[in-house]
């Protein structure tokens, strides 16, 4: 398939809106205020810090 | 880890087209959830896969969770003989599609994409609707709850 399907025809799909009730929405509206540079590193920097607890936990054992 | 700013600056720097998909697109457009690698859908024109073929070569880009010492070489007879490769490279995971379920190719989907700096570089990511129609393509139950995350970032972005 070459050509990409009409985004806008989404239908609600019932188990999507479950999950959606669990979404955090805080987390998300804090992330809109930055930019998408800031988004990006801003994960990073998570993604760092979860490296670092693995590493952690790894070495204790 | 993925040097995600180092691989951005390897493709961009050496003048490949490319969309930015998956998590990193989640991301840039306001999801909370992180991502280990990176995922671009590549145009598939010979002087495109010939560049990503180049820019990539001195990174040791090897097929992720394969054996060592497979005889594998991503060069741009492997591109054209294939289409989607995940790849480990010495900058991380990086998955390099020439199509994607849904969305089709990098020609269908750059007029889904928007053009957007990070780490000083121009780069494009496929627009957040396009987004959630690929995850939904997809068909992956472990993309529920990230399908849930965008589709409540569309919601909030509405409502502000």
């Amino acid at each position: 398939m070459s050509e990409a399907a009409d985004p806008s025809s989404l239908d609600l799909d019932p188990v999507i809106e479950a999950y959606k009730k669990d979404v955090d929405r805080t987390l998300i509206r804090e992330n809109l205020k930055l930019t998408v540079d800031e988004r990006v590193r801003k994960m990073i920097s998570v993604l760092g810090f979860i490296e670092e607890v693995r590493k952690s936990g790894r070495s204790k054992t | 880890m993925t040097n995600f700013p180092r691989l951005l600056e390897v493709l961009v720097s050496s003048g490949v087209e490319f969309i930015i998909i998956g998590g990193v697109a989640a991301t840039a457009h306001g999801s909370a959830h992180v991502t280990v690698d990176l995922d671009i859908v590549y145009r598939r024109t010979p002087e495109n896969m010939a560049r990503l073929a180049a820019a990539l070569a001195p990174h040791q880009p090897y097929l992720r969770g394969a054996p060592p010492g497979l005889p594998f070489r991503f060069d741009i007879d492997t591109i054209k003989r294939g289409l989607n490769f995940t790849l480990v490279t010495d900058l991380g995971d990086l998955d390099v599609l020439g199509n994607t379920t849904g969305g089709g190719t990098y020609d269908a989907l750059v007029t889904r994409s928007e053009s957007r700096q990070l780490f000083g570089l121009e780069v494009r990511f496929v627009d957040l609707e396009t987004l959630i129609y690929l995850k939904r393509a997809a068909g992956r139950p472990k993309d529920l709850e990230r399908i849930a995350e965008l589709e409540a970032i569309v919601e909030e972005r509405r409502k502000s």
